[in-house]
Formats: structure tokens, sequence, C-alpha cells
């Protein structure tokens, strides 16, 4: 039998797919609240793009840390990962092609 | 020193590419003998994307505003409306990625099937996305030199 995944492997793994789709949720919800949302954004740390890195850090870091009970086969892990990549990545570039 | 920083972060993002590669075909051939280069090159990978991104973003609040307007009135503004825009928020998750890296290479990649296809998904993930995120910059740079070039 298979030795299972690391117990950070699952929670940081778990913590990255979550991330990734909350990071490009917030690019459509910051770029379509340019009243409130991105003037916040900006206020926080003199740019929006510095204070969306640091919500996606400390997002990935907490949920990484928190995440640690979860268990989850490695097939699972690895296709949620690349399912929330590509969808978010799509979801990006789909925004600024379309809309944005 | 505007143009020494633009190309280390280039550079350094080549790096990151280059050794998501790296350990992407290590790890087709994980046997015990290669494992700590893998762990090696992944937590290099790790800390260079860093790097990068402190380079990268410290010249794009301080300096890019400038090169954007250029950029906007010139024939490809959508250098910066499609491709910069993309770019600046794709290459997070590359961050994430690439920070994930070292930690999925903490497992036994040699005798566990699904641990090394989980580190090949994330080390292919970060190879295409390190491409798309290069060459973007590339149509970023021509839209930036068509700006000033005499019509």
């Amino acid at each position: 039998m298979e030795k299972p995944l690391g117990k950070y492997t699952v929670s940081f793994g778990l913590s990255l797919a979550l991330t990734c789709l909350f990071s490009s949720l917030l690019v459509v919800v910051k770029e379509l609240s340019d009243k409130t949302v991105l003037p916040l954004m900006k206020q926080a740390t003199g740019h929006h793009w510095v204070t969306h890195s640091v919500i996606d850090v400390i997002l990935f870091v907490a949920m990484g840390f928190l995440l640690t009970k979860v268990q989850i086969s490695p097939e699972r892990l690895t296709r949620l990962i690349v399912a929330s990549v590509v969808i978010g990545g799509l979801i990006i570039a789909g925004f600024y092609l379309f809309v944005g | 020193m505007v143009q020494v920083m633009l190309m280390i972060h280039a550079g350094l993002g080549l790096l990151v590419l280059l050794a998501g590669l790296w350990v992407f075909v290590e790890a087709l051939n994980a046997h015990q003998s290669n494992l700590a280069r893998i762990r090696g090159v992944s937590l290099f990978a790790a800390v260079v994307m860093w790097l990068t991104l402190f380079v990268a973003g410290y010249w794009y609040v301080v300096y890019y505003g400038v090169e954007k307007a250029l950029i906007l009135k010139g024939p490809w503004p959508f250098a910066h409306e499609f491709y910069m825009e993309t770019k600046e928020h794709i290459i997070l998750m590359l961050l994430l990625l690439t920070t994930f890296l070292p930690i999925a290479a903490r497992n036994d990649l040699a005798g566990n099937r699904g641990a090394r296809n989980l580190f090949l998904s994330v080390a292919c993930l970060i190879v295409l996305i390190g491409i798309v995120v290069e060459g973007s910059g590339g149509i970023i740079s021509m839209g930036s030199k068509l700006a000033v070039m005499p019509k």
C-alpha cells in the first residue's frame, strides 16, 4: 500500500486550489467595483495589486495551517489543483478579454 | 537602473521556468538517488520566484505607470489591457504553485505514484504558466517599443 501524502502537502495543496480560485474571483470583484472594493484595496497598501498579493499569501498560509486535519487522496488533490488553476486562469483571461 | 531591473525580473522568471522543467523531467524518473536534487531545485524555484515577485512588483508599482500610459496611446493598447492585466494576476498563481512545489517534493516521489503525479502536475503548471508569462512580457515590451517608434 502506498504511503499517504504528508499532512502539509494535503493542507497546502487544498489551500493552493482554494486561493487560486479566490484570487481570480477577487480580480473580477475589484475590477467591477471600482468605486468600492478597488479604492479600498488601493488605500490599504498604496496599490491594489500589492493588497491583492498580500491577501493571497495570507490566505494561502492561513488555510495551509488550518486544513491539516483534512484527508484527501493524491488523485483528487491533483485534479482539484489542476482544475482550480485552469479555471482561475480562464476567469482572469476571460474577464480581461471580454469584460475588462 | 529601471532597464536592469526589467532584465533581472525576466531572467529570474526564466530561471523559475527552467527549474520547473528540470524537476518535471527529474520526477519522471524519480528514484532514491535523485530525490535530494529534486527537493533542492524545487526550493530553489520557490526562492527565485519570490525574488522575481519582489523585483517585478517594485518595478510594476513604481515605474510601470509611465510605460502603461505610453502603451495605451500606442498602436498596441491590448499589450496592457489584456496581456499585462492578465499577467499581473496569473503571476500570483505561479507564486503559490512554486511555493507549494518544495512542500510536494517532501513526499516519497520515488515510491508513491500519487505523490509523484501530484508533483508532476504542479511542475507542469509552473512550466506552462511560465511560458505564458514570459510570452506576455515580450508582447508588453513590444507594445511599449511600438508606442515610442516614429510612425
